[in-house]
């Protein structure tokens, strides 16, 4: 089903400004679509008004070209899995799955078929008579998407659900996720915090912050290509090389002075506009060339390394000071206290605009 | 298990001094003296119910001589069955109402923020600090209204209804913290699922607050067998008494008293509470520890 | 209320106004022109934009009276038990009125909103219309299907699911036999064995239940009951739906109105309903009605006097029946008096909150806000009413249980209520606190002594039921210690008997031939009567209440104890603590923080234990020469209350004596609830 938003805006009873506001959204037929932000940022309240659980104090939601802002969230066909899983403790297993299709009087033939079709999906058919007090987490975690398949909604809804679980089972579970996804077909609607579930899972993420939309598109479009200084700095491990500075005689010079950076050519001419102002600029680790260059070269001092495997990650210190993170591959060699330069890779610079924090070029 | 866990655990001890055994032999006496202390006037009442000797008033030191004379003096010479019943009806009238009505009002609180809900339970929950008993006037006064208006409306109702209304914003309190403790998601999960209002309440919260609910109710029926003063202003009549003043009637009354007849009847008493106590102790102490603690 | 140039709607969204002549007006208004304003005001009925309304207004009029009579003819031309009839009807109106108002959109937000609203049904009804027509047709057929099947035999059918049924079960106790030959060979425990057992029942009762299910009848019944439900459900939610999208529409379609005066909410004052009624809400109306007549046949004449089983309402209170008929009692007219006051300030809420809400209507309404219809009044009484509703029960027995009789109480206290002015007696003033203050007269003497020898009573009994039960528990509590489940029962004995048969006992047994008094006897050779000596008597009971009151300190304790996790004595242990630092230094502190509010409740329980005092020895010992002839030697307030107002009718001070003691009380209590948790807590 198709997810429009048109302008939506919620204010708590008693609270002084909009918790969120001016959100304008599509999300598309059978769309994997992550809300990803810091705690705080009113993801989960929009995905609470997307299910009817909070009321929607301005702006539309339309579901296939239907009003539904009034519309009770029994009555939405949707479905929710919730961090906590919320399963009934007092009911069993199958009774939880159940439950939906009991209270809208479905035959009873129907729900068996469909808990058991669900339930063998997700591998769970040896539990239906345990309480859910009974069996470990990653299985109540398969029980509570079987309460919402059960229901063959036209929207899944997902709050955080996979931030109880350790790391080990997690990363399944992702797996897992998608390929249900994939299976049924259903239009999703995640809401995390962790930036790895969003570009994993995501065919669209929508990353808020302070009750706004700071960027929408595909996880490529995020890595590649951020809008804003907040998205640059969110998306990605490690967080983005950003340093301020100003645009001078066409090249960009940093705060401390030890960056000097004659920009691409394409870069240069939407800079022109930038001309003495004060900008931001970004590169991530992976981009960084070591060895001298012509032009743009810079040295640093390793201070960390990070091994990581395939990669390592220097933790370097400029000549004025400032950090700077670079991911070489895992079998070079490096050592601590060692000076060495680098330069940069001129195709995957990013500006900002300071003053607005907006994306240049 | 729990043995072998304590087996083990003991190994893990260094063995005890000459100064630990005393002690320990020491905790024994003391605890065994507190024993008789205990045991000892609880068995009197025992031995001098079935003691066929013992006349209207206990004496220490006459023969035992078994026999069901005082439970039969009872059951035959007063009202006791009477008193049993009414005591049984009162207990269990009160038991349902207050679980009506904190039911509904324990969900209210721990789910809806509505004006007036802080200062509301606050305010009640100072007022019951006054004894009930200091309305005792008005009461009165209100039965005589009240058997004005609707003849049927007998004293016991009307103590149903104290025992009941005493009781509400203290156990009001105690079933919002439990609720409180039931995350919301769950109510959240059976909306969506297609619950009404109603339906949250009686499909999930209930189910889930059953064990506090249990508790609210054995402590409202144990109430009324417990109780002495209210009951014994309230019900006049011999034939409508609970156990508590019905009892009393046999060592207070010059012309009635029997004193073996209410060790007798204590006992009878006594026994089934006992044993509901003694299974349940866990979950009445902790009912009550919650609902301080809460408040 | 102020006006302004431009509309809000109920969204904060700004409107230009439609009505040109209200915006001349309004424009003028602001600018600060009086002339113009005067002028416009003068011109009003020529103003172009009025004649045109008006003229459009004349058109709807006739164009209204013209479809009733269509409908009407259209209904004739539906059978008569078409279920869907008024479905039909609606659809057909809304049809017409769509085309008629699609025109005059423009021309004011009121057509404009008939128009969308309009457009809306036209849009909506007919495919609930077609729904349920096609789930009708659904159920016929069905309905057929089972007729036909249940005529058929489905005897071999049902042999089958016979036969299923005895071999499922078979495979039951075959499973539960291997369970308990594996419990046997101890390859499973007890509980996994309940466990497994209890799951293998479950799923042999859901596959003869599924078995059952697929009886060709079975399964048409439940699909029948299943389209059933569907056909009152989707009609029900559809019209829902519906109504949600035309309040929405409402809410975003503003309304213009040239009233500024609330002059509704002001004339409706007296009576709720009629303010509802002229904003033209008229179920609300109706609701509010019922509290008029609340008010009107129930408050006012209780208060003034009629319907009352003796009083006289308000009046009562003052006249205490001062006057009245011989058999007229005072304390009737009295607490008649305070049902009145009470049924009056619920009167009084009615009345504000049915003018508040017109008064929001009408303000809302000059702004631009058009009034709720019931659909929307209903659900925020659905949503917000729902724990005003389901606390009533518990509002009116606490009203009547609780606050009256408070009431009443704090009132008694002002009067000479005694055994001389029983049926008939005055308010006095603080006659009766000044007697208590002062130590004065037939009851206030003995008030400072009981107070002081209340205090002992309750630390002294407390205290000493907390000092055993605490070292009990800890005793018992030693890791070496045999025989723990023992002791602990015992120990709970004093709590499980009930206290007013252990009383009553003890006082049995140190009557003058009791148990007690015979060892004491044989041990100091003379006869001791404890009941005899003021000075023993009071021993006896604070020993007596630590008998008591110590087997639920013990529980509670042991219960922290349990509690307290081991790793805090491990990591003592190895900072170097002896075992008795462990107790005065973990444990000690550890079970008194935990357990301080019961302790706290454990005094105020003692400071109240009537049936100790007067089960025991009725609070003797007598004493007149110190506490006059109605208080004894063991009182504690409140058997000395019930005493002064049960047994000699001395109601008046009683009363007094009662509020002192309770204002006393609850300002402990307030001091503890001050410093609780939930007491600060926003969430509480």
């Amino acid at each position: 089903m198709r997810v429009e938003m048109k302008d939506i805006g919620k204010k708590y009873e008693g609270r002084e400004n909009f918790t969120l506001r001016h959100i304008d959204l599509t999300i598309e037929e059978q769309a994997f679509c992550v809300i990803l932000g810091p705690s705080g940022c009113g993801k989960s309240t929009l995905l609470r008004m997307i299910a009817g659980l909070n009321s929607i104090t301005e702006g539309e939601l339309i579901f296939n070209g239907k009003l539904m802002n009034k519309v009770p969230p029994k009555d939405r066909d949707i479905a929710m899995v919730f961090q906590s899983y919320a399963l009934y403790p007092h009911m069993s297993v199958y009774d939880n799955m159940a439950f939906s299709l009991s209270l809208r009087k479905e035959p009873k033939e129907v729900i068996r078929d469909r808990v058991m079709e669900a339930a063998e999906i997700l591998q769970i058919t040896e539990y239906l008579y345990n309480k859910p007090s009974d069996i470990s987490g990653g299985q109540r975690q398969r029980v509570a998407l079987g309460r919402a398949m059960v229901r063959k909604p036209r929207v899944f809804l997902m709050d955080e659900p996979l931030s109880n679980l350790d790391a080990k089972l997690r990363e399944h579970m992702r797996v897992e996720l998608v390929r249900l996804h994939k299976n049924l077909g259903t239009t999703t609607i995640y809401v995390t915090h962790d930036q790895t579930e969003a570009m994993t899972m995501a065919d669209l993420i929508v990353l808020m912050n302070d009750g706004k939309i700071m960027q929408q598109g595909s996880p490529e479009e995020f890595y590649h290509r951020p809008e804003n200084l907040f998205v640059a700095g969110f998306i990605g491990s490690p967080t983005m090389n950003i340093y301020p500075g100003m645009i001078k005689d066409g090249k960009f010079i940093s705060k401390g002075g030890a960056l000097e950076v004659e920009p691409a050519p394409k870069d240069a001419q939407a800079l022109q506009d930038f001309e003495g102002k004060d900008v931001h600029m970004g590169i991530r680790s992976e981009r960084l060339l070591s060895g001298k260059d012509e032009k743009n070269t810079f040295a640093a001092e390793v201070d960390v390394i990070e091994m990581l495997g395939k990669e390592k990650l220097l933790n370097c210190k400029m000549t004025d000071g400032s950090d700077i993170v670079i991911s070489v591959p895992g079998h070079f060699e490096y050592e601590v206290d060692e000076v060495h330069n680098f330069h940069f890779d001129l195709e995957a610079l990013h500006f900002f605009d300071s003053q607005t924090s907006e994306r240049i070029s | 298990m729990k043995k072998k866990k304590e087996g083990l655990y003991l190994s893990d001890r260094p063995p005890l001094s000459p100064l630990g055994k005393v002690l320990l032999a020491l905790s024994y006496v003391v605890l065994a003296v507190w024993s008789i202390v205990i045991l000892w006037p609880l068995s009197q009442m025992v031995i001098s119910s079935f003691n066929g000797t013992q006349t209207k008033n206990i004496t220490m030191g006459r023969r035992f001589e078994f026999s069901f004379k005082h439970f039969e003096f009872l059951f035959k010479e007063t009202n006791f069955l009477l008193w049993v019943k009414n005591t049984l009806f009162i207990a269990v009238a009160t038991a349902l109402l207050t679980l009506i009505i904190v039911s509904f009002t324990g969900y209210a609180y721990s789910r809806y923020r509505f004006a007036g809900r802080r200062a509301s339970l606050l305010s009640i929950m100072l007022i019951q600090t006054i004894p009930t008993f200091a309305g005792i006037t008005a009461f009165y006064t209100m039965l005589s209204i009240i058997s004005g208006f609707a003849p049927f409306f007998s004293r016991q109702l009307f103590l149903i209804l104290i025992y009941a209304g005493g009781g509400i914003a203290s156990n009001t309190f105690i079933l919002k913290g439990y609720i409180d403790s039931v995350s919301t998601e769950l109510d959240d999960a059976a909306r969506i699922d297609g619950c009404s209002n109603m339906q949250v309440y009686r499909l999930i919260i209930m189910p889930i607050a059953r064990p506090m609910l249990s508790i609210i109710a054995l402590w409202s029926f144990i109430g009324p067998f417990m109780d002495y003063m209210l009951a014994a202003i309230l019900l006049t009549n011999n034939e409508s008494l609970t156990l508590a003043p019905g009892l009393f009637t046999l060592i207070n009354d010059t012309r009635t008293m029997n004193q073996p007849a209410f060790a007798a009847g204590g006992l009878l008493t006594a026994i089934p509470i006992i044993i509901l106590f003694i299974a349940l102790q866990n979950q009445l102490v902790s009912g009550l520890a919650q609902g301080s603690v809460k408040g | 209320m102020k006006t302004t140039p431009l509309l809000l709607d109920d969204i904060g969204n700004v409107r230009e106004r439609k009505n040109l002549y209200l915006k001349e007006l309004f424009e003028a208004e602001a600018a600060g022109a009086q002339e113009e304003v005067r002028r416009i005001k003068a011109a009003r009925s020529d103003h172009p934009y009025i004649v045109s309304l008006k003229e459009a207004q004349a058109r709807e009029t006739q164009f209204l009276l013209e479809l009733k009579k269509k409908t009407d003819e259209f209904e004739r031309t539906l059978a008569s038990d078409d279920p869907l009839k008024k479905l039909k009807v609606d659809t057909f109106e809304a049809r017409e009125k769509a085309a008629f108002y699609q025109p005059l959109r423009e021309l004011s937000y009121d057509f404009e909103l008939e128009d969308r609203i309009n457009h809306f049904r036209l849009h909506q009804l007919p495919r609930i219309v077609a729904d349920q027509e096609s789930l009708r047709e659904r159920i016929a057929v069905v309905e057929a299907e089972l007729s036909r099947e249940r005529s058929q035999d489905h005897g071999a059918y049902e042999q089958e699911t016979v036969r299923f049924r005895t071999e499922r079960k078979m495979r039951l106790s075959e499973e539960i036999d291997e369970l308990k030959e594996k419990r046997k060979e101890r390859l499973i425990s007890d509980k996994a064995y309940t466990n497994e057992k209890k799951m293998a029942q479950l799923k042999t009762r859901d596959d003869i239940l599924a078995r059952e299910n697929s009886h060709p009848v079975k399964l048409l019944e439940e699909e029948l009951r299943n389209l059933r439900h569907r056909l009152k459900a989707d009609k029900r939610l559809a019209l829902k739906v519906l109504e949600s999208d035309i309040s929405d529409v409402r809410r975003k379609t503003p309304v213009e109105t040239e009233q500024r005066f609330p002059w509704r909410s002001i004339v409706s004052i007296p009576f709720p309903g009629i303010g509802q009624f002229l904003n033209k809400q008229w179920q609300k109306g109706i609701l509010f009605l019922l509290a008029s007549l609340l008010i009107y046949l129930v408050a006012i004449p209780y208060a003034l006097g009629y319907g009352n089983y003796q009083g006289s309402g308000i009046s009562g209170l003052i006249s205490l029946a001062e006057g009245g008929a011989r058999l007229d009692r005072s304390i009737i007219f009295m607490v008649e008096g305070i049902i009145a006051i009470f049924l009056l300030v619920f009167a009084a809420a009615l009345l504000l909150i049915s003018f508040k809400d017109v008064y929001t209507t009408e303000k809302r309404k000059t702004q631009g806000i058009r009034p709720f219809t019931w659909f929307e009044s209903r659900q925020t009484i659905e949503e917000k009413g729902f724990p005003y509703l389901v606390s009533l029960p518990a509002l009116i027995v606490i009203v009547f249980i609780v606050l009256v009789p408070i009431m009443t109480t704090i009132l008694i206290s002002f009067t000479n209520m005694d055994p001389q002015h029983q049926s008939k007696f005055q308010w006095i003033g603080l006659a009766n606190y000044k007697l208590i203050a002062l130590g004065q007269g037939i009851a206030g003497s003995a008030f400072w002594l009981i107070l002081g020898w209340t205090l002992i009573w309750t630390i002294g009994a407390t205290t000493v039921a907390i000092a055993i039960g605490f070292f009990l528990s800890l005793l018992v509590n030693q890791e070496r210690l045999k025989g723990k489940k023992f002791f602990r029962t015992v120990f709970l004995l004093p709590w499980a008997v009930p206290a007013f048969i252990t009383i009553m006992f003890f006082s049995i047994m140190v009557s003058s031939t009791g148990p007690i008094t015979q060892i004491l006897k044989t041990l100091t050779g003379q006869i001791i009567n404890i009941k005899n000596s003021s000075l023993l008597t009071r021993i006896f009971l604070i020993f007596l209440q630590g008998w008591l009151g110590s087997a639920y300190i013990f529980l509670l304790s042991t219960g922290v104890l349990q509690g307290i996790p081991s790793d805090l004595y491990e990591a003592a242990e190895i900072d170097g603590a002896t075992s008795w630092q462990k107790t005065m230094r973990i444990t000690v502190p550890l079970i008194l923080f935990q357990t301080a509010p019961l302790l706290v409740g454990q005094y105020t329980f003692n400071f109240n234990n009537f049936s100790i005092i007067f089960l025991f020895n009725q609070g003797r010992r007598f004493n007149p020469t110190h506490y006059g002839n109605l208080a004894e030697s063991t009182d504690i307030p409140i058997s000395y209350i019930y005493k002064v107002t049960i047994q000699n009718q001395y109601q008046g001070i009683g009363a007094a004596i009662t509020i002192v003691i309770s204002i006393v009380l609850m300002f402990v209590a307030w001091l503890g609830y001050r410093n609780t948790k939930a007491f600060k807590e926003e969430k509480l």
